[in-house]
C-alpha cells in the first residue's frame, strides 16, 4: 500500500457501473482508498451527466459508499436523487472523479446525439467549475457486442473520442486504452464481471496515480 | 433560463415542439424499473435524437411565433432577440406561424437529427415578417475552444467577412447572404467586425471575452433606414432530459 494520493478528498459519481457491489463502488473505491485518499462513491443507475444538476428521477437503483464503509445499495426507485451541489457541500471535496458515458451515448440508435452529449457533459463540467474543482472523467469501456444494450465498439470509440474533446477543464481517462475490445466479458454487453471491474478499477486507480505524480492533480 | 419560459406554461424539455402542435411521437422514455430481467435499465441517450430550433428577430418591432397551441412573443431588445436553442424531436413536423405587424407567415419544419436551426426574423417587403431559416449540422464541439458562426442576412453583402484585430485578420470569409459560416477560434477577448468587401465600413460587433467551450453567433443584416448592422449573441440550449 502507498500513500500517493493522501490528502486527496474524492467525490467519485457514476451511472450503473457504480450501483452494485463488486463493481466499481467497491473496487475503484478500494483502490483509490488503499493510497490513501479519502472517497465518497455515490452512483445513480441511468443517469445522465445532467442528472447530477438538474434533480431527477431514480430510475433504477442508486448506491452510495464512505470511506472504508462497506456500500449502502438501493434498488428502489426514488423520486428525486442527489444532486452535485448538494454532495459537494456534504463531503468538501478537493478533487471530483466522473464515471459517465454509457448512459449518453446512443447506443443503437443511427445517429450520434453529439449536441445533446455536449450540453448534458457542459451542464457538470460547469458545476464542477463553479466549485473550483479539479476533476477526472472516466469514459466507457468497450464492454461487448450483440447485446440488448446495443453497444458496439464504434460507437465507444466515437463517444471516447468525443468525451475527451467534451470534458474540459475535467481530465480524460479513456478506458478504451486499457483493453482490447471485447477482452474484458461482460455478463450484458455492458456491464464487466467481476474480474473486468478489478481490471477496470485498478486500471483508472492507476491513471489516477499517475495525474497525480506528474502534478496534474494537486492534493 | 430561458426568456420564454415564464411566458407559456408548459415544461421547458418540449415546449417549443408542443408549442409547434407537436405532440406525437415525443416518445420520452421511462426506464423500467431494476427488475425488468433480460431487458435494458435505461435508455442510452434521447431515444429518438435531439434536434435544436430558436428564432431570431432582426426587426424593429415584437414579432410572436404562434400555434394552436400557444405563442411566444420574441423582443427587439438585443441581448434577447437570439433566443436559446430549444430542443425538438428529429423528423416530426413542427408547424405554426410568425406574426410581424398584423401580417402572419406560416412556418413547417422538420430537423434532422443533430440538426440546429435559426429561424430569423426580418422585415418583409410588404410590412410583414420574411422568414429565413438557417440550418447546420456543427459537429466542431470542443470544450477548450469556442466556435462563432457567422449568419449573412444582408443581401447587399455578397461576401461577408468576421474579422478580427486592429489589423482586421479574417476569421470567417465568404458568407454568401443567407448563409452562415462557422470556425473554432481560442477563447480570447478581441475586437471583432463584420466586413463585405465593399465601400461600407466594417461593423464592428461585442463578444468580450469569449469562454471555452462556448458558442457563439454573429448575424449581419440591413435594416431599412439604419443600414448594416450586426448583433452578436452567446448561444444557448436548453436542458433535454431524456
Amino acid at each position: 500500500m502507498s500513500a500517493l494520493l493522501a490528502g486527496l478528498m474524492i467525490l467519485m459519481i457514476g451511472d450503473s457501473h457504480m450501483v452494485s457491489s463488486g463493481y466499481l463502488i467497491t473496487t475503484l473505491h478500494n483502490d483509490l482508498t488503499e493510497e490513501g485518499a479519502t472517497v465518497d462513491t455515490y452512483g445513480m443507475c441511468g443517469a445522465n451527466a445532467g442528472d447530477w444538476v438538474y434533480k431527477t428521477t431514480v430510475s433504477c437503483g442508486e448506491a452510495e459508499r464512505h470511506g472504508k464503509k462497506p456500500p449502502v445499495i438501493n434498488r428502489q426507485p426514488r423520486a428525486i436523487g442527489w444532486t452535485f451541489d448538494s454532495l459537494v457541500a456534504a463531503n468538501h471535496p478537493n478533487l471530483v472523479v466522473v464515471e459517465m458515458g454509457d448512459t449518453m451515448a446512443g447506443y443503437g440508435q443511427h445517429d450520434f446525439p453529439r449536441a445533446w452529449i455536449y450540453e448534458q457533459v457542459r451542464t457538470l463540467t460547469q458545476r464542477i467549475q463553479a466549485h473550483h474543482l479539479q476533476c477526472v472523467w472516466v469514459g466507457p469501456p468497450w464492454g461487448s457486442e450483440g447485446s440488448s444494450y446495443h453497444k458496439t465498439f464504434a460507437r465507444v470509440r466515437e463517444m471516447s473520442d468525443f468525451l475527451a474533446k467534451s470534458v474540459s477543464p475535467c481530465l480524460f481517462i479513456d478506458s478504451t486504452q486499457f483493453s482490447s475490445p471485447g477482452a474484458w466479458p461482460t455478463i450484458d454487453g455492458q456491464h464487466l464481471t467481476a474480474s473486468g471491474y478489478r481490471m477496470w478499477g485498478k486500471d483508472i486507480a492507476d491513471a489516477i496515480d499517475r495525474l497525480a505524480s506528474q502534478g496534474a492533480i494537486k492534493k | 433560463m430561458s426568456r420564454w419560459k415564464n411566458r407559456i406554461a408548459m415544461p421547458s424539455l418540449p415546449r417549443l415542439a408542443a408549442m409547434l402542435g407537436l405532440c406525437a411521437g415525443l416518445g420520452l422514455a421511462a426506464a423500467p424499473g431494476a427488475g425488468a430481467a433480460g431487458g435494458r435499465l435505461y435508455p442510452s441517450g434521447p431515444p429518438h435524437g435531439v434536434a435544436y430550433l430558436r428564432f431570431a428577430n432582426l426587426t424593429m418591432h415584437q414579432a410572436k411565433v404562434a400555434s394552436a397551441a400557444a405563442e411566444l412573443t420574441l423582443p427587439t431588445d438585443d441581448p434577447h432577440r437570439a433566443g436559446q436553442y430549444d430542443p425538438v424531436t428529429p423528423g416530426s413536423e413542427l408547424a405554426g406561424s410568425v406574426v410581424l405587424d398584423g401580417k402572419s407567415k406560416p412556418i413547417d419544419l422538420k430537423l434532422t437529427p443533430n440538426e440546429f436551426m435559426t429561424i430569423v426574423i426580418t422585415a418583409g417587403t410588404d410590412g410583414g415578417p420574411a422568414i429565413t431559416p438557417l440550418h447546420e449540422t456543427p459537429t466542431d464541439f470542443n470544450a477548450q475552444k469556442s466556435s462563432i458562426v457567422l449568419y449573412n442576412l444582408d443581401q447587399g453583402c455578397k461576401a461577408a467577412k468576421l474579422v478580427a484585430g486592429p489589423q482586421n485578420v479574417a476569421v470567417i470569409s465568404g458568407v454568401a447572404p443567407d448563409a452562415l459560416g462557422r470556425r473554432l477560434v481560442n477563447p480570447v477577448n478581441v475586437s471583432l467586425a463584420v466586413a463585405c468587401g465593399d465601400a461600407a465600413p466594417a461593423v464592428p460587433v461585442k463578444l468580450g471575452q469569449m469562454a471555452a467551450g462556448e458558442r457563439y453567433s454573429v448575424f449581419l443584416f440591413n435594416r431599412s433606414g439604419a443600414g448594416r448592422q450586426a448583433l452578436a449573441v452567446r448561444d444557448e440550449m436548453a436542458p433535454f432530459r431524456p
